[in-house]
């Protein structure tokens, strides 16, 4: 079932955030199964459900009420049965801090949420379409910051 | 130095003392020999005088003895006979007393033994002559004889007698002289002991009034410095004591006294009334302190509190080291100063750190808050100009558009307005590391960055072999790169910018920007372009916080580039300085401490 469709989270506290999330990747013709939250609290109950379904990606904001990005990020990488999902943060910053922070907890790339419809989706599909395995081999803190 | 000059001058002294007491004992000496000398004469004449009166004596006796003969040989009246026989009794007696008197010269006694003998004669004759006279034989020629004969001893003891009194007066004489020649150098010499002797007073009296000049210089000295220290003592708020450990005996200076709040020596100094003094949580800290000064002889600062009697609390710190005196006695020498000043300096100063810090945490949350939230809006707005221009573009009209693409801008402009503050206020942050990196990597990375608007304008960078210095690096590479955009942003439309990069290395002294420099040496970078440059009289200007030059439909800029490389070049301790000429270029100094 996972062959046919990629299937995709994004935890976003920002109602025009999801939207364009989505929006771009129903317009994007690739194969995507795209499942929102609302926040950090929402996306790991869901997570921890016993018969929840782990996405192949996850996209994470890291500025979320009740539990931020950083907080989920920790409570996946503990987790042995959700260390394998690749995880993407999502943020409006890029600060030097953010990135590195999020970088050594285990984070496998950082997309800055660009300004315009056409950059995020040119950003999006290059994200799906990465061969996560020789990503993840080759990841060093200057490829981390996926820059277009 | 000193100490030699007061140990000569005590030398000298000593022998001067030595030399006047040798002098006086040599003048005693002297005088007593004149005196007993002149005594001796006085004698010698008074012998000679007894010696002529006991010879007139004899002569008159033996005057007596022949008159009284005389008389009895007309008489034959025996009682003329008495003062005869009282002659010879009387020439007896002054005989043996002339003895007596000459007993010392030999010539004398020897004379006066031929007298004897002559007056023995005498009187032999003379009782010849009686016993002739009794016989009435006085017209017989042996009578005769012997009167004549009488004539003739009486001569020769007169002969005799002067002859001693001529002896006795040659050795009076002769005394007399020796003793005026004696008496002649006696005053000489007595005067000439007394100028040395004076000589001597004047010179240590002289050597004594100099040593006492010196001395009360010495100690006038003394009292300034007194005076000094008093005076430091009230200025530096610090105060001495000394603490004579074997007699457990304090004193205090005044300002000591003054340190505790109380008048200048107002209680006495012991250790008992000044633990009164001492916070009473300080009391046993202070005494083990104490007594390991003792022990160690020499303690680093100690800080304790004290209380005044008007409750006002001060902070004092003490500093003690052992000496001791030239007999041997222990003592600690202490020096406590007032820090109550700089403690509450030092407290407010940590209250004032702690707003800091708070301030800057504000400012960091601030600058989240830029970052993310204030862009976060923005950044949507983008997006939705742009799904409008994507899924609507056919129903707007083509002035709508044109709106669209204004917003657009606009937006964008306050997007790079944020950014801009927001690297503006990174480079505030104090605790940036300082690594020693390769200038040239810097520069490389900053060119990089500008790769796509370099090879757009077709612009050519050179630049000489930069040093490796000890900087914030990725400051250094804001700063070059803010630079090399300003040169490329700021380019004549139809010119293809070269930019060129300079390095030497200077001392201070020689360059005229360096007045100030706290370095002596200094790695100067400089940037030259053929841009459209600026009016040399706006060069002030250039360097502060979104001040602008040009236009900004034409030129793109927000005014943050150059206040950030002047903050960094300040973070360095360096210097950044533009020259410029309109439409010619602009050049920029950037001045690093080595």
């Amino acid at each position: 079932m996972q062959n046919e469709y990629i299937y995709l989270i994004l935890a976003d506290d920002d109602k025009d955030d999801r939207l364009f999330f989505t929006d771009a990747f129903s317009e994007l013709k690739i194969n995507t199964k795209v499942n929102t939250f609302n926040d950090g609290v929402e996306l790991m109950n869901y997570l921890n459900k016993e018969d929840s379904l782990m996405p192949n990606v996850l996209f994470l904001d890291l500025n979320m009420p009740k539990k931020t990005g950083i907080e989920c990020l920790i409570e996946i990488k503990a987790n042995t049965k959700m260390s394998g999902i690749a995880i993407v943060i999502y943020s409006t910053s890029a600060s030097e801090e953010d990135i590195e922070k999020t970088f050594v907890l285990g984070a496998n790339i950082y997309i800055k949420k660009p300004d315009s419809f056409k950059k995020l989706k040119k950003v999006l599909s290059e994200v799906v379409s990465i061969n996560w395995q020789y990503h993840t081999n080759s990841l060093n803190k200057d490829n981390f910051l996926l820059r277009l | 130095m000193d100490s030699k000059n007061v140990f000569k001058s005590v030398l000298f002294l000593r022998i001067v003392l030595l030399m006047g007491l040798f002098i006086i004992l040599v003048i005693g000496g002297f005088t007593y020999k004149h005196i007993s000398d002149l005594t001796k004469s006085t004698k010698i004449v008074i012998s000679t005088y007894e010696v002529n009166v006991e010879l007139e004596h004899i002569n008159s006796y033996l005057s007596n003895a022949e008159s009284g003969h005389r008389k009895y040989i007309l008489t034959k009246d025996t009682s003329y006979l008495e003062p005869y026989f009282d002659a010879r009794k009387n020439i007896n007696s002054s005989f043996l007393q002339l003895k007596k008197l000459t007993i010392v010269n030999a010539k004398q006694q020897e004379n006066l033994a031929v007298l004897n003998n002559l007056i023995d004669k005498l009187f032999t004759n003379f009782s010849k002559t009686d016993a002739l006279v009794k016989n009435d034989e006085i017209s017989t020629e042996s009578f005769k004889t012997q009167l004549f004969e009488e004539k003739i001893i009486l001569d020769s003891i007169r002969k005799q007698v002067s002859e001693i009194i001529d002896l006795e007066n040659k050795l009076l004489n002769e005394r007399q002289k020796e003793y005026q020649s004696d008496l002649k150098f006696t005053p000489l010499f007595f005067y000439l002991v007394l100028l040395v002797t004076l000589l001597i007073i004047i010179i240590a009296f002289s050597k004594i009034n100099t040593d006492l000049l010196k001395i009360k210089a010495k100690n006038d000295q003394l009292l300034i410095f007194k005076e000094s220290t008093n005076q430091s003592e009230i200025i530096g708020k610090h105060g001495n004591w000394v603490w004579h450990i074997d007699s457990n005996i304090f004193t205090y200076s005044d300002n000591f006294f003054r340190l505790l709040g109380e008048e200048p020596q107002s209680f006495e100094a012991n250790f008992d009334n000044f633990l009164k003094f001492v916070h009473p949580e300080d009391v046993d800290r202070l005494a083990k302190e104490l007594d390991k000064m003792i022990k160690n002889e020499e303690l680093p600062f100690v800080s304790y509190r004290i209380v005044q009697k008007n409750g006002t609390t001060k902070y004092l710190k003490a500093y003690a080291k052992a000496f001791y005196s030239a007999d041997g006695q222990k003592r600690l020498l202490g020096i406590t100063s007032d820090i109550t000043d700089e403690i509450e300096s030092f407290l407010v100063l940590e209250q004032r750190n702690l707003e800091l810090e708070h301030n800057n945490e504000e400012l960091s949350e601030f600058t989240y808050v830029a970052s993310h939230d204030l862009q976060e809006p923005l950044r949507k707005i983008q997006t939705f100009i742009s799904r409008l221009e994507e899924k609507e573009s056919k129903n707007i009209s083509s002035t709508g558009l044109q709106y669209l693409e204004r917003i657009n801008v606009a937006v964008t402009r306050m997007r790079l307005l944020i950014d801009d503050l927001l690297q503006f206020s990174r480079t505030n942050k104090p605790d940036k590391e300082f690594v020693v990196t390769d200038l040239n990597d810097l520069l490389e990375f900053a060119t990089q960055d500008l790769a796509e608007i370099i090879s757009e304008k077709k612009a050519i960078i050179t630049s000489a072999i930069l040093p490796k210095v000890s900087v914030i690096p990725f400051q250094i590479q804001q700063m070059f790169l803010n630079l090399l955009s300003n040169s490329l942003k700021y380019s004549k439309n139809d010119t293809a910018p070269i930019i060129n990069i300079e390095y030497t290395k200077i001392k201070a002294k020689e360059d005229i920007h360096l007045n100030n420099a706290v370095k002596s040496s200094y790695h100067k970078i400089t940037f030259l372009d053929n841009g459209i440059g600026f009016e040399q009289k706006y060069v002030d200007q250039i360097f502060e916080l979104f001040s602008r030059l040009h236009d900004k439909e034409e030129y793109s800029g927000t005014g943050v580039g150059l206040s950030i490389c002047k903050k960094i070049v300040d973070n360095h301790q360096g210097f950044i300085f533009a020259e410029s000429e309109l439409h010619v270029g602009a050049i920029f100094t950037i001045y690093l401490p080595e």
